[in-house]
């Protein structure tokens, strides 16, 4: 087995089976945005706050994704760091129309982005500015200005606007994640 | 990430342990403590800040309601509020909380911010020779100004006071006071009081969602309780003097403590079933804050202390504070079981205590004059402040951030509170304070007469010093002089320095001379006198002198020195200096 082999099948990548992490503050719109990813046969009618975490798996373009949906709740955020080695890729979600908490969201983000796991890896990231469909809701442009993502130099990142409800703009960020998931593996 | 921002960086620099969320230096907002609440109004779990907008103090007071960043709606108060709280009044789903405002006489509450209720507070008694009075002017039998004499006469002897309308009569130019009566006389006369504070008591069950009566302090020193459906009064107490801060605990029908800051400088504390306060704490300077934490009360005071009481009244502690309290607030965070007191001072600072521990201190660009801290929109550890020039200032704990217990204010360190390991009392040590109880008085009298001869030796050494001028400082007036002699060398050649001074103020000496006397089979001198130069005061003259031992037997001997005065055969000072033996190298 070559070097760089080992080095993907260690990764995962090989088997095609790809862990993403989706994290966020709590009420970001984290479950609901997974449950639209879901066939449209198992999706959720009714989406509760997440407990704990919980996971859900799905195949896409020969892809098999494994998402853990992290609890945004304050006192279940510790358990985040938990799955940041076994991450291949990060969803990050954020309430565009909750001003206040952007800057919780920003320290959230910055401590994920210092964590030993994560700090000197290419993991891809993608952000949702969800809830655009708000009357008072910040653009995909002023929240990237407002969590600083400019100064996100050794990683992959892409941001979109998105209204998880209707399930708009969320095609678009998962091709994006897909392509450098693809890219990885190449 | 390797590049925060400057900015974050420096913010996170002056108190790592906030997020600085929202200001909005010209919010507009004029409130105190008493006016804002945390309150999740529609029921959604978004909670928002309900604030009682005192405006100009004249006009443009509001009702107002934030929720996030923005104002979300206004209304306006008739009067200026004076407490404003939100609570549960009934069962019904859903369970959104209504808000009571308190001004003048009144309570106004809302449900879903929409009027819904007035009380009023009971009138009082009203002086029968008031009425009287007036009723005399009614029938035009009394002129206006002998209704202004009478109304006088009956305030300032009379035990039931007078109602606002006469005091407001007696203010009047007599020109006015025709058609104040012409327009006034018609209607009843009367007497109200005006509330002070408000507060929140459960009714009988503890939870977070249980229904709470309003608590009520008024002007006439008295506190009502009050149903949360009917609005009648559950039960009236009385007090000392007119509450102005109020902390409320317990449950109605269960058991309950009212703590309440008074206008006369103490804090009383009442319980169920006691209409009298059951305990009273004086404080030395008048309370500006209250803020009940546990078990204990938090006063702070107009001198800049901050004290801590049992809730039976013993005090705890005192903190020193580097300027006026300006608010204060309980800080709570049930989730990490954590308790401060947060302090806003005048020099724009807030600070955390943990009980007299100074644990930090967050610097605002102006000075607070409201704060309180909450679950404010979906985060529980909010911080809200409003400043003296209307702004609102929002930050948020960090979820990351501790609070060590240690006191960060200048002061003892912390060893000093460290106990020691003091081993037991022994059974000589309790035998001898045993004697000493017993024996007190005759071991102090036999120490006072230990300590008399002590004395009068110590005295006699001197005066015998002093008369043979056996010292090395002279205190005759004329010649104030003072001497020290070294030795130098290792022999069998020695150099001698007399350091001499004189200590006069400004009179120099004359005429002195020094001379030595020594044992000539011992030692030889070149000069064994010589006569000194004029002294002037405060200067220091060596001077030297070279001795040569004649004996190599090992052995050394005094030389005296001293200092005469012309024409006295007495010397003024004299020295013994002890010789060193000679070291000769034995090459
Ligand atoms: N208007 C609007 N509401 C949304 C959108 N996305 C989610 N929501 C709503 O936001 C609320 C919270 O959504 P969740 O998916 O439970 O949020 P979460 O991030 O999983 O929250 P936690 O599990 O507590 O961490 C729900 O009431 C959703 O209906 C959106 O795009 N627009
Ligand atoms: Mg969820």
């Amino acid at each position: 087995m070559g070097l760089f082999d080992k080095l993907t099948s260690w990764l995962g990548l090989k088997k095609k089976e790809v862990n993403v992490l989706c994290l966020g503050l709590d009420n970001s719109g984290k479950t609901t945005i997974i449950n639209q990813l879901k066939p449209s046969n198992a999706q959720a009618q009714d989406i509760v706050p997440t407990i704990g975490f919980s996971i859900e798996k799905f195949k896409s373009s020969g892809l098999s994704f494994t998402v853990f949906d992290m609890s945004g709740q304050g006192r279940y955020r510790n358990l985040w760091e938990h799955y940041y080695k076994d991450g291949h890729a990060i969803i990050y979600v954020i309430d565009s129309g909750d001003k206040l908490r952007m800057v919780v969201a920003k320290d959230e983000l910055d401590t994920l982005l210092n964590h030993p796991d994560i700090k000197h890896r290419r993991i891809p990231i993608l952000f949702f500015a969800n809830k655009m469909d708000l009357r008072d809701a910040l653009s995909a442009v002023t929240v990237s200005q407002l969590l600083c993502l400019e100064n996100i130099k050794d990683k992959p990142w892409h941001i979109c606007a998105s209204d998880a409800v209707k399930g708009e703009g969320l095609q678009e960020g998962v091709e994006w994640l897909q392509d450098q998931i693809r890219a990885m593996k190449t | 990430m390797s590049s925060v921002p400057q900015e974050m960086k420096d913010t996170s620099v002056a108190c790592s342990k906030w997020l600085d969320a929202h200001y909005d230096p010209v919010a507009n907002l004029y409130t105190f403590t008493s006016c804002i609440a945390l309150s999740d109004l529609h029921g959604d779990g978004d909670n928002k800040l309900v604030v009682g907008d005192l405006g100009t103090g004249v006009c443009n007071m509001k009702l107002k309601v934030y929720r996030g960043t923005g104002l979300l709606s206004e209304s306006t108060l008739l009067d200026l509020p004076t407490g404003l709280v939100s609570f549960l009044m009934d069962l019904h789903e859903p369970r959104t909380p209504a808000v009571a405002v308190a001004s003048g006489p009144f309570i106004y509450v809302y449900k879903n911010l929409r009027p819904y209720f007035k009380f009023t507070l009971p009138s009082l008694e009203v002086n029968p020779l008031e009425q009287d009075v007036w009723s005399q002017a009614k029938e035009e039998m009394i002129d206006p100004m002998t209704l202004k004499e009478m109304l006088e006469g009956i305030r300032d002897k009379a035990e039931i006071p007078l109602s606002v309308r006469s005091l407001r009569y007696l203010m009047l130019d007599p020109q006015e006071m025709e058609a104040f009566v012409h327009l006034h006389k018609d209607q009843p006369i009367r007497r109200q009081t005006v509330i002070t504070c408000i507060g929140t008591l459960k009714k009988n069950m503890a939870d977070d969602d249980a229904v709470s009566c309003l608590v009520i302090g008024t002007e006439n020193s008295d506190i009502y309780i009050l149903d949360p459906e009917a609005f009648t009064i559950l039960c009236k107490m009385s007090l000392p003097s007119t509450p102005t801060f109020m902390d409320v605990t317990g449950q109605f029908d269960v058991e309950f403590r009212i703590t309440v800051a008074c206008r006369n400088g103490n804090i009383y504390i009442l319980r169920r079933d006691s209409p009298k306060p059951k305990y009273c704490i004086e404080l030395s300077s008048h309370p500006v804050g209250l803020v009940r934490i546990g078990r204990n009360v938090v006063v702070g005071c107009t001198h800049e202390t901050l004290h801590g009481y049992t809730q039976k009244g013993k005090k705890l502690w005192t903190a020193y504070l580097p300027a006026a309290v300006t608010t204060m607030a309980l800080m709570d965070l049930p989730a990490r079981a954590f308790q401060a007191v947060l302090v806003a001072l005048a020099n724009c600072e807030v600070h955390m205590y943990r009980d007299k521990n100074l644990i930090c201190t967050i610097k605002t660009p102006d000075v607070v004059t409201s704060i309180c801290f909450g679950r404010y929109g979906r985060e529980d550890g909010t911080l809200l402040m409003t400043t003296k020039g209307g702004g609102l200032i929002v930050k948020i704990l960090k979820r990351t951030a501790v609070f060590d217990d240690k006191d960060s204010a200048p002061g003892p360190p912390i060893a000093q509170s460290i106990r020691l390991n003091v081993p037991k009392k022994t059974k000589l040590y309790v035998d001898q304070t045993l004697r000493e109880r017993e024996n007190a008085v005759a071991m102090h009298r036999a120490f006072q007469m230990d300590l008399s001869r002590l004395r009068l030796a110590t005295a006699r050494a001197y005066v015998k010093a002093l008369e043979s001028s056996l010292t090395p400082v002279s205190e005759s007036p004329t010649e104030p002089l003072k001497m020290n002699a070294v030795v130098q060398g290792l022999g069998p050649s020695f150099k001698l320095t007399l350091n001499i001074q004189n200590t006069a103020a400004c009179r120099p000496v004359m005429n002195i001379a020094i001379s030595f006397l020594y044992d000539e089979n011992l030692y030889s001198m070149k000069t064994a006198f010589f006569k000194i130069p004029l002294l002037v005061p405060g200067l220091n003259y060596p001077i030297d002198t070279f001795v040569e031992c004649l004996s190599d037997k090992g052995i050394s001997d005094v030389i005296k020195v001293f200092v005469l005065r012309e024409g006295r055969s007495a010397p003024l000072l004299t020295a013994h200096i002890n010789m060193p033996k000679r070291h000769d190298l034995t090459l």
